[in-house]
């Protein structure tokens, strides 16, 4: 295998390791996210909608460093969307099938592309929106490998147990008998497929179709990479057979088979490895071969910005960009309980580049992406979707995952007092309130002591009630909740508290609020179950 | 006591006596268990006081015959230190573990139906490694439908059939290991309370039935040979889950008859601040009726030992 798949497959499989361990309990050495962290749009595009330094930012600079050095390597060797795409293009198109596009003309008209949708973005962050979740590769892929894949990894090793299980289960292997799987699920992500699905039948056009044309991070690195050190040299051995370019995945090699398009070469090596003649060669230099020129052209590239700028515009009309505690008549959506840690909303849309990474890592599933209950700059953002599982108390790992600290990291201490909404009980659809009968799940449940049965007036049975300010909203009542449907106890927003900064345990305390469960403190008193 | 009342109760004890001679076990009154108590109550630290009290009501050997398969069922719903009161201490059911171990069990696995998520569970319980260098033995949450069979309740009176643990099903011997605490929908949560976590769908009972007649109804078909409850320390108010006052009392109770070994709890404790009769707790009540075991602690011999 040639040294370029060698490292590629390595990266990849590293990237997945790393994707799979973002699970409870986190390991103590953080970096699970890295490669999110070197993608240098997620780095520059959400320091530039944040107006603030991204924690870890140095790396994608790092790697742009080595960029003016060896180019766009990152592309060829480590992206794992690069990878994918090539583990893919050999299933949409045959390994051998010659490709008419690659190094044609077809091959390099889209090119310019990229630097569009780049200066899009960065119209949009000019505005304080992100529109890096769209385009950026690394959070596309990590996005699709968590909410897509990993499911579905699940679900067979799920249905490959329940096969085997009987098997398991006559030898008398109770190990096996004893593992379940839980699959996880994901609200839009069909959608989250159905954008990876278009990026990989585009190879049907171009192999990377992607990469050579629409990614805004290759644009990054194209540009930096027009003149690098180490670089595509071609000596007087060559005999113009037109291999190398024929070959070159990236549609780098000029016609002539001298000229090199630095900016598009992914230096895979291919063309060196591939030459009958030994004429290419890369190797450190400043000499010669000029570099074809790109014509960027300004005017588009300035019509791509202002674009950005409008459609950031438009979208800060929408009447879901209301943020509540920033808009006095917030239209957000009732059910929109965001993640513990979770930054004041505008800020949190702001950094938040939707990889999926929190979601994957949710320890009871009930971080789910959002579609459109956030707004137009709101979609795929993480919520508690609490009839569905509640979030649990002894659990931090969303803010300590979080690449660009759009959720913040919290000890389990902090996380207490990190309310995010507060449960109502609907009175009309309790069994208790409205059928006078003995349930009391909501109250047994409540990791928090937030919900007591109380007697009421001309009710046989008590009845729950809840103290809002013991409640966190950690939603574990909706999810237990056993009216069929809708739950009769619901967590909304109210209550909730986003600090960009400060302690979520001093603020708490201040308001009042009484979050601490530590053994030892007060705690509230039921009407007791026993009768006289 | 009038005439009527006489005859009436005399011929419910003759036919109580009837059915246990046609159909031994049933009812719970063991009549070989010669010298043997009734009831232990053991002092002591969790790990001690659980060896003193099978010991003294004959010992694990007893209930646990060479190659038996065996489930114990502690209580682990919640995510919280033993300290807290509302899931078994570890030291408990490690003993118990071991003790079947070493009484021959080909398996020994300890299982529950956690309310809050498995692995969290297991861990801040402490529970995680009381099964770790007992061979045979392993601990379980289990969750998935995959692991549960439908069963029927021949004598359900509200609970006609349910889906219990294949596991339990597949077992020789069943022990009821609960941590002693107060409930609030039942008053208490003892050993027959628990045996909700060996089935799936538990809510049902909050719901659609009766709770208290239902959860007879369960124990009809789940009924432990042996019930060791941990009330070394006990969550007097605030069950199930937390917080609540927590009093210590340093004892393991031991029978051989679940609903003996609840009351002896239940009598032993102090309930939202009051001392209360066994007969005061609806599900015990219910089950003595139904002849599932005795709450009549009173007429049963009880044996205090030292752990």
């Amino acid at each position: 295998m040639r040294f370029q798949r060698v490292i590629q497959t390595l990266t990849l499989l590293l990237f997945l390791l790393l994707l799979w361990r973002v699970a409870y309990p986190l390991p103590a050495w953080e970096g699970l996210n890295v490669f999110l962290k070197l993608d240098p749009l997620i780095a520059l595009g959400t320091a530039a909608s944040s107006r603030a330094v991204i924690e870890g930012m140095g790396l994608a600079v790092l790697v742009l460093l080595i960029t003016l050095v060896l180019g766009r390597f990152f592309c060829g060797h480590i992206c794992p969307m690069g990878t994918t795409l090539d583990v893919c293009q050999r299933f949409i198109k045959g390994k051998n099938k010659s490709d008419s596009a690659r190094g044609s003309a077809t091959g390099r008209q889209y090119r310019k592309f990229k630097y569009l949708i780049l200066f899009f973005v960065a119209g949009t962050s000019l505005l304080g929106i992100s529109s890096v979740f769209l385009f950026s590769p690394l959070s596309i892929i990590t996005r699709f490998y968590s909410l897509v894949i990993y499911p579905l990894f699940m679900l067979i090793l799920g249905l490959l147990l329940e096969t085997f299980r009987p098997l398991s289960e006559y030898l008398g292997m109770d190990a096996l008998s004893l593992v379940s799987i839980k699959t996880p699920y994901f609200n839009t992500n069909v959608f989250v497929m159905f954008l990876m699905a278009t990026i990989i039948c585009l190879g049907l056009l171009a192999p990377r179709f992607w990469c050579r044309n629409l990614c805004p991070a290759g644009a990054i690195f194209a540009i930096l990479s027009f003149r690098p050190f180490f670089r595509r040299r071609v000596s007087e051995d060559c005999t113009l057979c037109g291999r190398c370019a024929r070959a070159c995945p990236a549609a780098a090699i000029d016609d002539d088979f001298f000229n090199t398009s630095y900016s598009e070469c992914i230096v895979c090596l291919k063309c060196q490895e591939l030459c009958p003649e030994d004429a290419i060669s890369f190797f450190p230099g400043w000499k010669r071969h000029v570099p074809a020129q790109v014509d960027m052209g300004k005017r588009r590239l300035l019509g791509a910005f202002a674009a950005g700028m409008g459609t950031a515009a438009v979208s800060m009309t929408n009447l879901r960009y209301l943020h509540e505690l920033e808009h006095p008549k917030a239209l957000r959506s009732a059910r929109l309980i965001r993640p513990p840690g979770a930054l004041p909303e505008s800020g949190f849309q702001a950094r938040c580049v939707r990889c999926g990474l929190c979601m994957k890592g949710c320890l009871t599933n009930t971080l789910q992406p959002v579609w459109w209950e956030a707004g137009m700059t709101g979609v795929w953002t993480p919520m508690l979707f609490a009839r569905f599982a509640g979030c649990e108390q002894n659990c931090n790992i969303c803010g300590w995952i979080c690449p660009t600290g759009a959720i913040r990291p919290l000890d389990l201490e902090e996380k207490k007092f990190a309310k995010v909404g507060t449960a109502r009980i609907i009175k009309s659809r309790c069994i208790a309130w409205e059928q006078d009968k003995k349930c009391l799940i909501c109250d047994e449940i409540c990791p928090y002591n937030a919900i007591s049965h109380q007697p009421a007036e001309g009710k046989k049975a008590t009845v729950p009630v809840v103290e809002e300010s013991r409640c966190n909203g950690c939603g574990y009542c909706e999810m237990k909740c056993p009216v069929k449907g809708e739950s009769a106890i619901v967590i909304e927003p109210t209550g909730e508290l986003r600090l960009s900064s400060g302690s979520y345990k001093k603020r708490a305390l201040e308001l009042g609020l009484k979050l601490n469960r530590a053994p030892g403190t007060p705690y509230m008193k039921n009407q007791s179950p026993l009768s006289d | 006591m009038n005439r009527r009342e006489f005859i009436v109760k005399t011929a419910g004890c003759a036919a109580l006596a009837a059915l246990d001679i046609a159909l031994p076990g049933l009812t719970g009154i063991k009549a070989d268990a010669g010298d043997l108590p009734d009831i232990v109550l053991a002092k002591g630290g969790p790990e001690k006081a659980t060896r003193a009290a099978v010991n003294a009501l004959g010992g694990m050997r007893r209930f646990v015959s060479q190659g038996q398969r065996v489930v114990i069922k502690p209580n682990m719903s919640f995510p919280n230190p033993p300290e807290m009161a509302t899931t078994t201490h570890p030291e408990v059911i490690r003993e118990l573990v071991r003790q079947c171990v070493e009484a021959g069990a080909s398996s020994v696995l300890v299982l529950d139906n956690p309310l809050r998520d498995i692995e969290i569970c297991l861990e801040r319980s402490r529970l995680k490694d009381v099964c770790r260098g007992f061979k045979g033995s392993r601990l379980g949450g289990l969750k998935d439908k995959g692991s549960f069979k439908k069963v029927q309740v021949p004598g359900g009176k509200d609970l006609k059939s349910t889906m219990v643990m294949k596991q339990v099903l597949k077992a020789d011997v069943l022990i009821a290991a609960p941590v002693a605490k107060s409930h609030s929908a039942t008053g208490v949560s003892l050993s027959m309370k628990g045996m909700m976590g060996l089935i799936y769908n538990r809510s049902v009972f909050h719901y659609a039935m009766d709770l208290n007649s239902a959860i007879v109804d369960l124990c009809t078909i789940l009924k432990p040979s042996l019930t060791v409850i941990d009330a070394t320390r006990i969550l007097s108010e605030g069950g199930p889950g937390g917080p609540g006052k927590v009093i210590t009392m340093n004892r393991v109770i031991a029978s051989n008859d679940m609903v003996a070994a609840d009351s002896t709890a239940v009598e032993l404790g102090t309930w939202y601040g009051k001392k209360i009769k066994a007969s005061g707790i609806e599900h015990i009540r219910l089950a003595h009726n139904r002849g599932l075991g005795s709450m009549n602690i009173s007429n049963m011999s009880v044996k205090e030992v030292t752990g």
